[in-house]
């Protein structure tokens, strides 16, 4: 297939070893050559960099509100993760480019260059290492992710038993209806009282039941770190135990026609005190 | 006459016979004839449909609640039938029904020959011909769907009003949407896949060049509905017009779903096109080891083209049942469901993704070869890279379903599908890597193009990891993070490095030089405010912005400005590249006929390209991949893992 001739094996010393070198001699004498450690010094001020944008990134996530739930604290430790994990990665390539442009040189003009780079077809160490490296990251990724995922859900969906937590307070039930263009919520369990504002006593778990009576919608507490759609003639579910007293938004996360940008709405992470007051000042039957 | 033993002179194989001029009916239609015969037939069509349509009445209870549905799908069929009948694409199976089979003279004539810049305009079969249409079309709907996105980029900068209504608004960020994705699927394997690829593999044209015209013309009439639907009523739900909101909209919707109907059937014309004219018409000695990279890109976006088009054309045709003939598909009132039209959308809606960026990666590793004067490195891992992404791309759609609650359960494989795919991509990544490696790079507008490029992959790619993990989605998705992460491939990595194929190839396709001074401005400013644009947008989806919304807390301001500002800064480049094209297409430098010193066949035909291409077939006898020189580095016995010093230390 190719017409690349290898050169003819060079004349060697005798006394030199018959065998390939071992891997680890091989590797040292590759950082030896002049780009070699120049390319990995640009890679850590690039991975360097990407971890400021993720430091900055966490900081607008925080100043908006922050973590108010286990969820969104979890979600917060998983983007940290997941970004140191896959910056080196990433930092080689950007300082393969910068270095080609900077370190290997460049030609301009209108004619094209004269041949005088290495004919490299291919080269196994590198094909090795770097499919070895991308599926070790896609490995972890996905342990990272399926673990964190059945972790997750175990908590919002309640497939871990709650009174075999620690500390086993019995969950309150929220029915979540969207409808062009408002949410409403109802308390199935203190007396089916409904509210246009969503509020919740604070370290309690709570389950939602989520539909929709005319199109699809999407629940989305942002800081609460939940999301699932609202869909026409389904219940769909998720849960949450919200951490951090204060109100925090509610929107819609999927376009459901006309005012779908006004069709939001608050949570109140209250006392449970203030929460059984609010459920009396409702009319609520009786609290839990 | 000879007898069957002896060989046939040319000239002595028996011509079928010529009735009439050559060219028959053809030579009486062109685009004009087209669109007129479209728009009569759509009236007519209109027309009928009202008269038969049951007028509504109180006393017949069991009178159907039937709108103008009816009518305005009849328009559209009209509309298509009629321009196709008037652009002349059933002249071929009318001719075979009537045994006038083409003589040489007919098929040159359809090819184009002897009629001037009219050919562009004509049901023309000519590869090059078809190439340059989806050229122009496809500039044309970059622009369109462009000028939209500035549009959309005005309303969320100017946060202190509303400057379109929301109706307005909600149109023009679908028709931005499926614009662009139409855009952006033709863009590389239209005009270069048509124009390039027969040539780079040496071949006189596509397998079935009146099926080429074809795919073109179906684009053609796949657009005007869409336009039209702006005017009635929009698409107001996002390209995606998740149901049952596309039930509800106005009458336009089926401008939308006529649209991809017709033009899933122009891509899966094409798709087949191009995969029969690679596998049977390469040049002798062309093996598939010798094919070169680009056109195993155009290969696997085909494929993927043609086995997941469908599911988005059925996903519409069910859409427009439930529409016209007051089917349940996707209504939940009536047994149907809201989840199978999103599970069918997004059987295409993910690959698409592939479709688009694969064939402009292949560019792109074609290209820096040419301009690092280097081998393709590691060709074989390019073809896996390929073939793993559309392996693989048939079972990640459901990622974009995580927090629709169709089956919690399914997160779980399709989590674990969309991060493998990382994998092959990763291929690509170290294929454009391995080859620019130690090598002094040809600073040509093409080759800048892969430093961008290859950027905004890393940061599409870093997000791309966050938005893949189920958790992280439930922040993210929905939000205009999601929003910025999937320009960043879209635009940021498919559209940069289809200028970059444009303006590699362009010499080859109009005989002229691309400005580069001009185009490299324009393409450095849009690179600059693409940073800014998207870039900032990931923190207002950070902050918990919701995408699609016109008003929006005043907490996102400050990233919406700058989004805005880099918006503006993109279309101020756009239109300088486009200018540097416009004017170097009409009087730009004459190109030479390799003036990259390339090594595949389309730079050994002479400018402009003649009819059929090559006088003689050329006979591949290597890849086209021989360029540099011995490796300084591989006569040392240490060497890493170089196969020279592999064949040394075995004595």
């Amino acid at each position: 297939m190719s017409t690349t001739q290898n050169p003819p094996p060079p004349v060697e010393e005798p006394e030199e070893p018959t065998n390939r070198p071992p891997a680890l001699h091989r590797a040292t004498k590759w950082l030896e050559r002049p780009y070699a450690r120049r390319i990995i010094l640009i890679s850590g001020v690039y991975v360097i960099a990407i971890l400021a944008v993720l430091w900055f990134a966490i900081w607008v996530l925080n100043s908006s509100g922050g973590p108010a739930s286990g969820i969104m604290a979890e979600i917060a430790t998983t983007m940290i993760w997941l970004t140191i994990v896959a910056s080196p990665l990433m930092g080689f390539t950007v300082a393969t480019l910068v270095y080609s442009l900077f370190g290997w040189g460049r030609v301009g003009g209108d004619e094209p260059p004269m041949q005088e780079n290495p004919d490299i077809r291919t080269n196994a160490t590198a094909v090795i290492a770097w499919i070895t490296a991308t599926s070790l990251l896609a490995g972890f990724l996905v342990v990272w992710g399926l673990v964190e995922l059945a972790g997750i859900t175990a908590g919002a969906y309640g497939t871990v038993p709650a009174n075999k937590q620690q500390g086993f307070v019995a969950p309150i039930n929220v029915n979540v209806t969207g409808q062009q263009w408002v949410w409403t919520f109802e308390y199935p369990d203190l007396g089916k009282i409904q509210s246009d504002v969503l509020v919740l006593p604070i370290d309690r778990p709570t389950y939602f039941n989520v539909t929709s009576n005319d199109v699809v919608h999407n629940f989305w507490a942002v800081e609460l770190g939940i999301k699932i759609d609202a869909n026409p003639g389904a219940i769909t579910n998720t849960g949450v135990t919200p951490n951090k007293l204060g109100t925090f938004n509610i929107r819609c996360a999927e376009l459901c026609g006309l005012h779908h940008a006004y069709m939001e709405t608050k949570v109140q992470v209250v006392t449970q005190d203030e929460f059984d007051s609010w459920v009396r000042e409702m009319g609520g039957g009786k609290t839990l | 006459m000879s007898s069957a033993t002896e060989v046939m002179r040319p000239e002595e194989v028996p011509q079928p016979k010529q009735y009439g001029k050559p060219g028959g009916f053809l030579r009486h239609t062109n685009i004009i004839t087209g669109t007129v015969s479209g728009i009569v037939l759509a009236a007519i069509a209109y027309l009928v449909a009202g008269a038969l349509r049951p007028p509504p009445s109180d006393e017949n209870a069991l009178a159907l609640p039937v709108g103008l549905d009816p009518q305005f799908a009849a328009m559209y069929i009209g509309w298509t039938i009629g321009l196709l009948l008037g652009i002349g694409a059933f002249d071929g199976p009318l001719r075979w029904f009537l045994g006038h089979d083409l003589t040489h003279e007919d098929a040159e004539y359809m090819a184009g020959a002897g009629q001037g810049k009219w050919r562009y305009f004509k049901y023309t079969t000519d590869h090059k011909v078809v190439g340059k249409q989806y050229l122009v079309m496809s500039l044309v709907l970059l622009g369109v769907g462009g000028t939209l996105a500035m549009m959309i980029r005005t309303e969320l900068g100017i946060t202190w009003m509303e400057v379109f209504n929301p109706n307005v608004y909600n149109s023009i960020i679908g028709t931005h949407g499926m614009v662009m994705v139409i855009a952006m699927i033709i863009v590389v394997s239209g005009p270069i896949g048509n124009f390039i690829v027969p040539i780079m593999i040496g071949a006189r044209d596509m397998a079935f060049p009146r099926l080429n015209a074809l795919s073109f013309w179906l684009l053609f009439a796949a657009v005007p509905p869409l336009v039209s639907s702006l005017f009635l009523g929009g698409i107001r739900d996002g390209w995606s017009v998740y149901q049952p909101l596309n039930s509800q909209a106005p009458v336009g919707m089926l401008g939308y779903q006529t649209t991809i109907i017709v033009f899933a059937f122009s891509t899966g014309i094409a798709s087949v096109n191009l995969i029969t004219t690679i596998v049977t018409m390469r040049a002798r000695g062309m093996t598939w080891s010798r094919v070169p990279i680009f056109v195993y890109g155009i290969i696997g976006s085909s494929v993927m083209g043609l086995i997941w088009f469908p599911m988005f054309q059925y996903s519409q045709i069910l859409s427009w049942s439930d529409r016209v003939l007051q089917s349940n598909f996707f209504n939940p009132a009536q047994g149907g469901s809201v989840w199978l039209y999103e599970n069918l959308f997004w059987l295409l809606g993910h690959p698409e993704v592939y479709v688009i960026v694969i064939p402009g990666t292949a560019a792109l590793m074609e290209l820096t070869t040419v301009f690092v004067r280097k081998p393709l490195f590691s060709y074989k891992l390019a073809i896996a890279g390929i073939f793993g992404v559309v392996g693989i791309s048939g079972i990640v759609w459901a990622h974009h379903m995580y927090m629709t609650g169709f089956a919690p359960s399914a997160n779980y494989p399709f989590m674990l599908s969309t991060e493998l795919i990382s994998i092959p991509f990763g291929f690509l990544v170290l294929v454009l890597l391995g080859t620019i490696w130690r090598g002094k790079v040809w600073t040509r507008l093409p080759m800048m193009a892969v430093y961008a490029v290859v950027w905004n992959k890393v940061v599409g790619g870093i997000t791309g990891v966050w938005l893949s993990d189920v958790p992280v989605d439930q922040y993210m998705h929905g939000s205009m993070f999601v929003v910025a992460h999937f320009h960043f491939m879209l635009m940021g990595a498919a559209l940069f490095s289809a200028i970059a194929a444009i303006a590699y190839w362009f010499p080859k396709m109009t005989g002229r030089y691309l400005n580069e001074r001009i185009g490299s401005i324009g393409f450095w400013v849009a690179f600059a405010g693409f940073q800014l644009c998207f870039g900032s947008m990931f923190f207002a989806g950070l902050q918990g912005m919701p995408r699609r919304v016109l008003q929006f807390d005043n907490a996102f301001n400050l990233s919406n400005w700058l989004s805005t500002i880099g918006a503006y800064t993109i279309g101020i480049g756009t239109v300088i590249f486009l200018y540097a094209i416009i004017t170097s297409w009409r009087g730009g430098q004459t190109a030479p006929m390799n003036p990259w010193a390339a090594q595949t066949l389309e730079w050994t035909v002479p400018n402009p390209v003649p009819l059929e291409n090559f006088k003689v077939l050329p006979v591949v006898t290597t890849d086209p991949y021989n360029y540099g020189v011995p490796d300084p580095y591989a006569s040392q016995v240490a060497d890493v893992g170089d196969e020279t010093s592999q064949k040394v230390s075995v004595s």
